[in-house]
């Protein structure tokens, strides 16, 4: 085959692999939904009087700290068929997107525990007490005063782990999820390896202005959400 | 495949995953040399926005930072090749580009990304040290390069050394994808080992404890070397 | 259910409240009483106590013993039940040092949040509620105002307004004037005396010697986690009997600070 590059190749390639977003997103929207309540059990473990709960959640985060995406991707991948077969279960056939889900549940957990936990001490200690004060319960004071004001503090990093979430998950292809990078090397395995640095391109565009349009969105979104803040920001 | 582990696969491998370490260490420590002086540069065009320099660095790290580091591996991978066989036919020069040892491309997109993420880094560090320390060191008589070596730069590393810790991190983590392009290192070499009996959960195991030691030293000496930094300023406070 | 002693109707009383943080003893057992309509001002170098003691009695803090004695009904300051705190904290309101106003709400929604939510009223009538309290305290205009667009004068007149309109039997004051820029405590203090004038029954930490004098009619001088010495204005200022009394006041008193009768 001889390599030359076509420019109008990318275009092509593009519409060729957008369809194949919808598998990325899928997996990610359930990755962040179990994620962020996994990232919630960890912050409640983190910030409890249990000392047990508090390193066992500590020691949680440092492992996924340490563990690159694509090492947990394989460890689900072979552990937990493993796992299973010691239980006399065959889980070498379920679906790939539930393995890709599981590693990057447990991944994005990590990263929410972090952002919850911050976001929730950043709220000043008075805030609960004046709730309590005026004749709240715990409950109401958590729901109506703290909760509003730690989820406008924690946008901006739930956005980043967002983005970051995304592309790790481009890893998926690895133990043959055909997302958008899964498709991409698809093509170009059946054209002989011709094209490659078009398609490649093409993907790195998609995902650049995935990631320009979540950005986006999360500014919006906070600043619409920072109410009683607007005077702060233009000082 | 239902008996369990195989101990003696899991030391074994553990061995060979181990010897893949001065490799991704070689790799991470090119990075941070290219990216810690031009991530720094880039900061300073970003914060003092320097026509031309300014818009490009605020690309590149939008371009880095929004796509995955696997799609950056793959372009270099399929683009440098590319690029220097034509130069190669064009100088008429006897090289063959599938002999360029992978480690460099490695060392390009690695230093590449990193600068990118450093940029970012740095950027923030520097506008937390107030612009009041410069015109204190100016006002003593310090030109602008002695401010920034003797005030501002200490000042900035303080307050960006847990962000490089974290960058150094991924960075270490990220040279798992060199298999991407066939680099001898941690992961690569286990996964071969792997393949001849079908090992794979004990070599993912070898291959995930050595990343856990590594990372963790590397954060445990951030945090000695953080530790001691902060000391120095509370004496000096 | 009130006690009656010769016209004056007991509403508070604390007997032997004891509070550490650790190894530091805060409160040695301070026995405390409230009458209706009484202002009674707490003094004391800080570190004394004085906003342990308000702080406990509110249950922002949980007391290590102590009793509470609140419309003749006993709550234990240690083991009261979930349904008592919330009693006690609908009866009392606290206004506190640093304002603490919901920084994602308006002032009128800060002011409101403890009728519509804590008490389940009307929104409407909350409102209405809500404006008359502004009012009160001056800030007619900001009712809409977050608290990041108000002063710290301004924001601590909301915080009142908020303590306000709960109608509570009694308010305690932690140090309310303590945040601000001396030029905004005046306005805060006018709002102070004005409810006083009411007959608002207030519990108020202050270093304002000035509104002690003025304002209170019982003055409490407290020390390292004791009560050293309580009566009128007059009892403190003038004729204070104890040697620590005289030295703390040697030491706060202004030049010109002078008693009037």
């Amino acid at each position: 085959m001889e390599k030359y590059f076509d420019a109008t190749y990318i275009m092509q390639s593009i519409s060729m692999l957008l369809p194949f977003l919808k598998v990325t997103f899928m997996v990610a929207s359930f990755s962040v939904l179990f994620g962020t309540i996994i990232g919630f059990i960890l912050a409640a473990a983190k910030l409890g009087k249990s000392k047990i709960a508090r390193n066992i959640a500590n020691g949680y985060i440092t492992i996924l700290r340490c563990t690159p995406s694509i090492v947990l991707l394989f460890l689900v991948y072979y552990g937990i068929p493993a796992i299973g077969n010691n239980f006399g279960m065959d889980l070498n056939d379920i679906d790939k997107a539930v393995f890709v889900i599981v590693t990057f549940s447990l991944q994005f957990g990590a990263l929410m525990c972090e952002v919850i936990r911050s976001a929730y001490e950043s709220i000043d200690k008075g805030q609960f007490e004046s709730a309590v004060s005026v004749g709240l319960s715990n409950a109401q004071a958590y729901r109506r005063i703290i909760f509003p004001q730690a989820l406008v503090v924690a946008l901006p990093n739930f956005g980043n782990s967002l983005l970051a979430l995304l592309q790790e998950g481009a890893l998926a292809y690895t133990i043959g999820l055909i997302d958008i990078v899964g498709k991409a090397n698809l093509i170009i395995a059946s054209n002989y390896n011709a094209h490659a640095l078009e398609i490649f391109l093409a993907l790195s565009i998609i995902y650049w202005i995935l990631s320009i349009a979540i950005e986006q969105f999360f500014l919006k979104l906070e600043r619409v959400l920072s109410k009683g803040k607007q005077s702060l920001k233009t000082m | 495949m239902s008996e369990g582990l195989d101990y003696k696969f899991l030391v074994d491998t553990f061995f060979v995953a181990l010897s893949g370490v001065p490799i991704a260490l070689a790799i991470t420590i090119v990075a941070l040399l290219v990216a810690l002086p031009f991530g720094f540069i880039l900061a300073l065009t970003r914060i003092n926005r320097i026509p031309v320099l300014h818009q490009f660095a605020q690309i590149y790290v939008s371009f880095v930072r929004g796509t995955p580091i696997i799609v950056q591996i793959f372009i270099v991978y399929s683009s440098i090749p590319l690029l220097l066989d034509s130069i190669f036919t064009k100088y008429n020069l006897e090289m063959n580009v599938y002999d360029v040892n992978p480690i460099w491309y490695a060392f390009i997109v690695f230093s590449f990304n990193t600068t990118a993420i450093l940029i970012e880094v740095f950027r923030s560090a520097i506008s937390t040290v107030s612009k009041g320390q410069l015109e204190a060191a100016q006002s003593v008589g310090l030109t602008n390069v002695q401010a920034f070596r003797r005030i501002i730069i200490p000042q900035t590393l303080v307050v960006a050394l847990p962000n490089i810790c974290t960058a150094t991190v991924n960075l270490i983590k990220a040279t798992s994808l060199g298999y991407a392009l066939s680099l001898q290192e941690i992961t690569l070499r286990a996964k071969v080992a792997a393949n001849v009996g079908y090992n794979y959960v004990e070599a993912y195991i070898d291959i995930f404890l050595v990343y856990l030691i590594l990372c963790s030293l590397v954060e445990y000496a951030f945090k000695r070397y953080e530790k001691r930094l902060i000391k120095y300023k509370a004496v000096n406070a | 259910m009130h006690e009656k002693e010769a016209g004056v109707i007991k509403m508070l009383e604390i007997k032997n409240i004891h509070k550490s943080f650790g190894q530091n003893k805060i409160l040695k057992g301070v026995d405390l009483k409230i009458d209706k309509g009484d202002v009674v001002v707490i003094l004391g170098p800080s570190g004394s106590g004085k906003t342990t003691l308000l702080r406990c009695i509110n249950f922002l803090e949980k007391a290590d013993q102590g009793l509470a004695v609140f419309d003749g009904i006993d709550i234990n300051l240690k083991t009261a039940s979930k349904r008592q705190i919330h009693s006690i904290r609908k009866k009392t309101a606290f206004v506190f040092q640093n304002y603490n106003l919901f920084n994602n709400k308006t002032a009128l929604e800060n002011v409101t949040e403890g009728l519509i939510i804590g008490r389940k009223m009307p929104k409407m009538e909350a409102n209405a509620l809500g404006k008359k309290a502004l009012d009160k305290v001056g800030l007619s205009e900001k009712y809409h105002a977050y608290p990041s667009e108000l002063s710290g004068g301004q924001q601590q007149r909301v915080g009142i307004a908020r303590a306000l309109v709960i109608n509570p039997d009694i308010i305690l004051f932690d140090e309310p004037t303590s945040a601000l820029d001396p030029e905004l405590v005046g306005e805060v203090l006018t709002v102070m005396k004005n409810i006083a004038k009411e007959g608002t029954t207030m519990l108020v930490v202050t270093h304002e010697m000035s509104f002690a004098k003025d304002v209170a009619n019982r003055v409490i001088f407290m020390d390292e986690g004791v009560v050293v010495e309580e009566g009128s204005p007059k009892d403190i200022f003038v004729h204070p009997k104890e040697e620590r009394t005289r030295k703390f006041l040697k030491r706060v008193l202004p030049e010109d600070f002078t008693y009037y009768i």
